[in-house]
């Protein structure tokens, strides 16, 4: 055999002894660079195909022909899996997260994340639970009005800056979207948004009822500074507050449930009650109930619980759902 | 009675279940994967007649008051817990099925789509193919083999367009992942691990163009053809089951008479009462069968399309039609 012939037979030995595995690449392209220096008139060179959705990878030997040109070599060898098995994906290959029967993929969940605006849960937290309101609208066949999904289009377009028809359409066309696939989409966002009004408003009497004293307006202050403020009154931790080198000073009226942790904790404190100094990240919280009005059962009221009923709802659901992160 | 043979957490049952339940007939939901340790099956011959008692548990049946039994997604039997021994387990099951396949043999009801070894047949992609094929449907030039011989003359004729399929579903891991093999595009590094292919039999077929694909679900002689373009979606272009809800369309598709009537021809010559059909719609206008699933899935055709499946389910088998002994006809 001539001496091409010989290494063309040890670079076939090569490649069968290759780990196909996309964990094993660097071993492989260390293994394969030493044949190549042994075998520089060849000016070899090792071609990795790594295959999307799959951890197996498959390579390839570029050879120079002594008379000029090239060859290639690939050398699949006889492991005894099957030929659909050694090209399968993984089962959830493009897709990112599973919630019980909502399966998510990645151009969906790129397309979510353009559109998640809470910043009292993580984007993950987030993601889910849209699943979850997915999985809740996928039998809502009833028509949505025009007015309602021109509302929806339109936030949406304005929360992306999409001013004008030839921004959207340009917009569309990054994300792979046509305008009836964005027709779509607008209609599922509007399902959905249908379905937490809906929710909400069922949800909101009831508790309201049960937590009547979380909606109480209240009016506060609150001091947080690396230095401890004690004082009996409101008046008295005021008064502190021109001596103090660094503080930050609040006086607001909030929903009760929407006080500092430490306010909230003392709920029950009557007006005029001095809280703290307690530690508060580092700093330490001083604050006092100025004024307190009970709840009572207007709409904005209502609005109110009903949105925090929809959050607590959507925690349960959170809570017993089956969560599969495929790439985690 | 109408009886639904189903696992419980099966989502479609609770969309027809409702339908049923507004026609006034009675319905008894039972999964055969509570026989035989929950359940009591009992056929007793006597003064030349028999009868056929199935104790759910929750109720006693006899099963000549069947007038229709929906196969839907039943789990085979399932011995208790407590019998631990491998091959006593099997014994069990094996035991159990004989029974029960005698049981729903000898239940005088028509059948939704039809029984289980009807299902059998009818599912093999072989067979129904040539079905297909003798009711006059267009399928694509398709080669089921294990012979690495036939897969580079299979791609030169394909074009260089060609795609693989498995000849049934299946469950397999890979490193320990659970993969799957979906509609696979061939490309010239499939060809040359040819030998593989001595491991299993597949399916080779030209890619079809399509303008979209299409499920075609029939009950009885009722038609529903939903559309599903996949165009805009890469994650599923190739196969709808990759799922890509934001960029997959679906819609109700209008079928020319002949081909809706073809459907209906051909899901009762499998001896079946249900089918889910998939077709290609090419961009010249051709409708090209694929395959036929006698037990596949019609509750997307219903949500994204807004096509009634439930409702003709719930009429089929409320219907009070004679039993036609020779089968699902």
């Amino acid at each position: 055999m001539s001496g091409f012939g010989t290494a063309v037979e040890s670079g076939v030995r090569l490649l069968r002894s290759l780990p196909r595995r996309r964990a094993d690449v660097e071993e492989a392209r260390g293994t394969a660079a030493a044949w190549a220096a042994a075998h520089p008139q060849l000016e070899p060179q090792l071609v990795v195909d790594v295959r999307p959705g799959t951890p197996v990878v498959d390579y390839d030997l570029l050879l120079t022909h002594p008379d000029g040109g090239t060859v290639a070599l690939s050398a699949p060898d006889e492991d005894g899996v099957p030929w659909l098995i050694d090209h399968s994906t993984h089962w959830a290959a493009g897709q990112l997260v599973s919630v019980d029967d909502v399966h998510l993929s990645v151009a969906q969940a790129l397309t979510m994340l353009r559109s998640l605006s809470r910043r009292d849960v993580t984007p993950y937290e987030e993601i889910v639970d849209q699943c979850l309101i997915i999985a809740e609208v996928q039998g809502d066949d009833a028509p949505l009005d025009d007015a309602e999904l021109q509302t929806v289009a339109d936030e949406f377009r304005r929360g992306r800056g999409l001013i004008g028809r030839a921004a959207t359409l340009a917009w569309l066309a990054d994300v792979g979207m046509s305008p009836s696939m964005f027709e779509s989409y607008i209609v599922g966002i509007a399902r959905r948004r249908r379905f937490r009004q809906r929710k909400e408003s069922e949800l909101a009497s009831a508790y309201l009822a049960a937590h009547r004293a979380d909606f109480d307006r209240v009016r506060a202050l609150w001091v947080v500074s690396p230095e401890k403020c004690t004082a009996a009154t409101p008046q008295e931790l005021l008064a502190l507050v021109p001596g103090l080198r660094e503080a930050e000073v609040t006086i607001d009226v909030r929903r009760a449930r929407d006080l500092p942790a430490e306010l909230v904790d003392e709920a029950g404190t009557s007006a005029g009650t001095v809280v703290g100094p307690l530690p508060h990240g580092g700093a330490f919280f001083t604050g006092a109930v100025l004024e307190r009005e009970p709840a009572g059962d207007d709409p904005e009221t209502l609005t109110a619980a009903g949105r925090a009923a929809f959050d607590e709802w959507l925690a349960e659901r959170r809570r017993r759902a089956t969560i599969q992160w495929h790439w985690s | 009675m109408i009886l639904i043979l189903s696992d419980r957490r099966d989502d479609a049952v609770e969309m027809v279940l409702p339908k049923l339940r507004s026609r006034g007939v009675p319905v008894t939901w039972w999964d055969p994967g509570d026989y035989p340790w929950r359940a009591r099956l009992t056929a007793a011959f006597a003064n030349g007649r028999h009868i056929v008692t199935l104790d759910t548990g929750d109720s006693r049946l006899d099963l000549s008051t069947v007038t229709a039994v929906w196969r839907r997604r039943p789990n085979p039997p399932t011995p208790a817990e407590h019998v631990t021994d491998p091959t006593h387990r099997a014994h069990v099951v094996w035991q159990a099925e004989f029974l029960l396949d005698g049981a729903w043999e000898l239940t005088p009801a028509r059948w939704l789509p039809c029984r289980r070894e009807v299902e059998r047949h009818a599912h093999n992609k072989i067979i129904h193919m040539a079905r297909a094929v003798e009711h006059g449907f267009t399928v694509p030039e398709t080669l089921y083999t294990n012979d690495p011989a036939e897969l580079a003359p299979a791609y030169e004729r394909a074009g260089g367009r060609m795609i693989a399929k498995q000849i049934n579903s299946d469950e397999f891991t890979l490193d320990g992942a659970d993969h799957r093999t979906y509609t696979t595009v061939v490309t010239r590094r499939h060809l040359t691990s040819r030998h593989r292919l001595r491991h299993e039999p597949v399916i080779l077929q030209p890619y079809v163009a399509k303008a979209v694909e299409l499920r075609v679900i029939v009950v009885g002689d009722r038609v529903f053809a939903a559309e599903i373009d996949t165009s805009a979606s890469s994650t599923a272009r190739d196969d709808w089951r990759h799922y890509d809800d934001d960029r997959v369309r679906h819609g109700p598709h209008e079928l020319p008479r002949e081909v809706a009537d073809r459907c209906v021809r051909l899901t009762a010559a499998l001896g079946l009462t249900y089918g889910a059909i998939d077709l290609i719609l090419t961009p010249g206008g051709e409708y090209v069968f694929l395959e036929i699933n006698p037990n596949g899935a019609w509750g997307f055709v219903e949500l994204r399309a807004g096509l009634p499946v439930s409702d003709a389910i719930a009429d089929w088998l409320a219907a009070a039609e004679p039993y036609h002994p020779e089968g699902a006809s």
